[in-house]
């Protein structure tokens, strides 16, 4: 190569590194409302199928105003909350016992393959049959729903706990149960956090699955009510409720998540 | 006479290439027999149309098949959701289709064994009884309304039981878990046989009402009127001829093969068809006043906008001598 | 307190991973125990501590244990292995907390083993917040609190930094000369061998067998002396004449083992 001038050498790293950025979420939310009102306005979109966002917000309004929609969302959370915590709670014994005892995991793993797949939905009327179609069945359908998910996470989450951590436990001496209690346990933790996500994301789909039987109120009650009305604006309106309430567990169980495990 | 055979071969094979092609969305049920008969027995063909059949899964896509345009004409029954999409203009009344009619029989009111031993055993005493119905504003709950204000009790929102879907609602008064329901035939008559609940009385004799209607969409109406007249007087020959064959005491000589067409279309047996099958108006005429009233009701139940104008739900223009004109 | 492993041998399936093995850590000394990747000696220090069952052969301890000593046999690991959602001291005392002690003399003893490694003012840390030589600490005040009798450290150092390696010996060293633990020490490192070590146990490739035997005369303190360097030096070069060929066959046989 003959002599020349340096040449500087350019900068090709970078990328491939997401930053968060708080803001931007909020602004792409507020772009899309804000081109959904102008379509709507513009006569772009059929009100009858697509109601404008302003539209949506007042049929909300009088939802709020005439009390109901406490009253449904009383309804959705108490069968959430029992059909969840009942269902978790189960699934986090089922899966512990698999990911602990042997015995427990030979039974288990055909068992829960086996039941897993089966749609909830479609059990429906066996559900009427089995538990009426009073609270009993809300909550079962939902309970079942999260059961399931909640064993395979919970399963998943002791088989991955690191060999050598209870290894070391052993090393010093620490009795079974203490091992379980302070090894197992904490170091299945994550997973069993991010099985809750999932869990309770399953119960918010099957409110309104649940909400089929003969319910009164309920937020999935009022969306399956206005569909059949074919009150478009008031059924957005009630999708609208389910996916704020989405939003509000999962920052619960975020903010629940960052605590417990504020060690990572 | 060569001539003549020229010109009608002629005349045939034009009248093949005029041909319009339109469509029906509906349900695979008996109260839609005139449409099924209409297409298989020629009438449609006879006014030059070609008629698509779409069937739906549930009542409510009907009318809003009719309302995204993927269907021209649509048959079902009458609902809250029905008149709300009416009302914002998607839908428009033209002519009838089932109605519960006093002397015949359709839809039946069916009681769980167990509110039947506990006494519960006449249509006038459902008041405080868990009733199962398939949806708020369906049908059904406008019968139970009606009945509950013909006999002066009131009918609470707490006592409905909103189950969806018919297997549902017949699984529950078979299972006891709600009091009553109407079952339309001839699974009403098939549960009292078979022990699984109580037969106690027909809807038609305690509410006799328009229970379905053929509609369009009101562009349809002002952009393709001659459509929807050839389309309204094939359905009334339909209409006629079903009338003819299932509505004058004895059965029609045709009846046998209506019977079987209905049969094909609903994917049932004859016999089955024969034990369910609606009133049909012969001239496919609507209780125009008791459409106002279902309005009415539906409007007083919160479950139609208090913004829908009856006039502008039904066109009586399409057919001769409706009945109970308002007014 | 001695160990004493006598006939070992251990098989995994199909693969035969020590064949024999006769070897006894006397009180109070340090054997390092060098050999090839591959060649068994993880498998030995579990078996000498008891968290694996030899397929045949017998591990024994004899001679007393110190006094307040909690866990005789007591390991210091490569990967530290620490609890991630305790905090350095909790660490420390997981190894206590199963044993009936006061909850004051379990203070003083974690204290004292914080103090002994550095480690007072990162009591409250986490150990995701630590470099790897102060995990590695965390590892060593975890073991020196039980008060162990026999210390078994499986490559303790591999896992760091070739400094942080120098600043830990020092430490050891200084842990060792006021402890007097027995301590069996496995590494693939000439260096740290030849400054820790009483005796240097030379392992074969696998199936690992005891193919030599050194023993170091000159005090440990005295090692790192520049009197020292030349014959430190030949000790090294002695110890890698001894696993060379070991190490460039068992190099090679490691993909298919
Ligand atoms: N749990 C195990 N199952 C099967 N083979 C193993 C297991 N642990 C170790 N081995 C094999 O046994 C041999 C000796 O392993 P190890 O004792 O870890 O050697 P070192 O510590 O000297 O590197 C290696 O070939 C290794 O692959
Ligand atoms: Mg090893």
């Amino acid at each position: 190569m003959a002599e020349s001038a340096p040449r500087p050498v350019a900068f090709r790293g970078g990328g491939f590194q997401p930053s968060p950025r708080r803001w931007a979420p909020w602004l792409a939310f507020a772009a899309i409302l804000g081109l959904w009102q102008a379509a709507s306005a513009a006569g772009m979109l059929p009100s009858l199928f697509m109601p404008s966002p302003v539209e949506i917000g007042r049929a909300l309004g009088s939802l709020a105003a005439s009390g109901d929609l406490g009253r449904h969302l009383g309804a959705s959370l108490y069968r959430i909350g029992l059909g969840w915590t009942l269902g978790a709670a189960a699934g986090l014994a089922v899966g512990l016992a698999m990911g602990l005892w042997s015995m427990a995991r030979a039974v288990g793993i055909p068992v829960v393959s086996a039941l897993f797949p089966i749609p909830k939905i479609a059990l429906l009327p066996l559900f009427i049959l089995w538990f009426g179609i009073g609270e009993p069945s809300k909550v079962a359908t939902i309970a079942l729903g999260t059961f399931f998910p909640t064993v395979v996470s919970a399963f998943g989450a002791v088989d991955n706990v690191p060999r050598n951590l209870i290894r070391m436990a052993q090393s010093f001496g620490l009795p079974v149960a203490e091992i379980v209690r302070k090894v197992v346990l904490p170091g299945a933790l994550p997973g069993v956090l991010s099985g809750f996500r999932i869990s309770a994301s399953i119960a918010l789909i099957l409110v309104v699955a649940a909400e089929m039987i003969g319910a009164e109120f309920g937020v999935g009650a009022y969306i399956l009510l206005t569909g059949n009305l074919m009150q478009i604006d008031r059924l957005l309106a009630g999708v609208v409720v389910l996916s704020l309430l989405g939003l509000a567990i999962g920052a619960i169980l975020g903010r629940v998540e960052a605590w417990l495990l504020r060690w990572r | 006479m060569l001539r003549i055979a020229v010109v009608a071969a002629l005349l045939v094979s034009g009248a093949a290439l005029a041909q319009t092609k339109t469509s029906i969305a509906l349900l695979p049920l008996t109260s839609s027999a005139p449409v099924f008969v209409g297409v298989d027995r020629g009438h449609f063909k006879a006014e030059g149309l070609e008629v698509e059949l779409k069937f739906m899964q549930s009542a409510a896509a009907v009318p809003t098949a009719i309302a995204s345009g993927d269907a021209d004409f649509g048959v079902t029954g009458l609902t809250g959701g029905f008149y709300n999409l009416a009302g914002k203009g998607a839908v428009r009344i033209v002519a009838s289709q089932a109605r519960e009619e006093t002397g015949f029989r359709f839809n039946a009111f069916i009681v769980s064994n167990k509110a039947y031993a506990e006494g519960l055993t006449r249509v006038d005493q459902f008041k405080g009884r868990s009733i199962g119905l398939t949806t708020i504003g369906s049908t059904f709950h406008y019968v139970f309304g009606r009945l509950a204000e013909k006999q002066g009790w009131q009918l609470e929102q707490g006592q409905l039981r909103a189950l969806q879907t018919v297997p549902a609602m017949l699984a529950a008064v078979k299972g006891g878990q709600v009091d009553v329901i109407q079952a339309p035939p001839p699974t009403g008559i098939a549960i009292d046989k078979a022990g699984e609940g109580k037969l106690i009385g027909w809807v038609a004799d305690h509410v006799p009402w328009q229970l379905g209607a053929l509609f369009t969409a009101p562009k349809t109406i002002a952009e393709r009127r001659p459509l929807v007249e050839r389309f309204v007087r094939a359905y009334q020959k339909a209409a006629a001829e079903y009338d003819a064959n299932f509505q004058k005491g004895a059965p029609g000589k045709d009846a046998d093969a209506l019977l079987e067409i209905i049969a094909k279309h609903t994917k049932s047996i004859p016999e089955a068809v024969k034990a369910g099958l609606p009133y049909i108006d012969p001239m496919a005429r609507l209780r125009v006043q008791d459409i106002y009233d279902q309005i009415a009701w539906n409007k007083a139940n919160k479950l139609v906008d208090a913004a829908v104008d009856a006039k502008t739900v039904v066109d009586l223009s399409f057919v001769a001598g409706h009945l109970d004109l308002p007014r | 307190m001695d160990l004493r492993l006598s006939g070992i041998a251990h098989r995994y399936g199909d693969l035969t991973a020590i064949e024999r093995v006769d070897l006894t850590v006397g009180s109070g000394e340090t054997v390092v125990l060098i050999g090839p990747s591959g060649c068994g000696k993880s498998t030995l220090l579990g078996i000498a501590g008891g968290l694996l069952a030899p397929g045949a052969g017998r591990v024994e301890t004899a001679g007393a244990a110190p006094a307040g000593c909690l866990n005789p046999l007591t390991y210091v690991f490569q990967d530290f292995a620490l609890l991630p959602w305790r905090t350095v001291e909790g660490n420390v005392a997981l190894a206590l907390e199963h044993h009936p002690l006061t909850a004051s003399e379990r203070a003083e003893r974690v204290d004292a083993a914080l103090a002994l490694t550095g480690l007072r003012e990162f009591a409250l840390v986490y150990p995701k917040q630590l470099s790897g030589g102060m995990r590695q600490r965390v590892g060593l005040a975890r073991a020196v609190v039980v008060r162990p009798a026999i210390l078994l450290l499986d490559e303790p150092l591999s896992a760091l930094d070739a400094q942080t390696r120098e600043l830990l010996m020092a430490d050891l060293l200084a842990i060792w000369e006021r402890e007097r633990t027995t301590a069996l020490y496995v590494t693939h490192n000439l260096a740290e061998a030849a400054r820790l070590g009483d005796r240097v146990v030379v392992m074969s490739r696998r199936p690992g067998r005891i193919k030599d035997t050194l023993a170091i005369d000159l005090p440990r303190g005295a090692r790192e002396r520049p009197e020292h360097a030349a014959a430190m030096a030949d000790l090294q070069a002695r110890l890698w004449r001894l696993i060379e060929d070991e190490a460039r066959v068992a190099e090679r046989e490691v993909a298919d083992g």
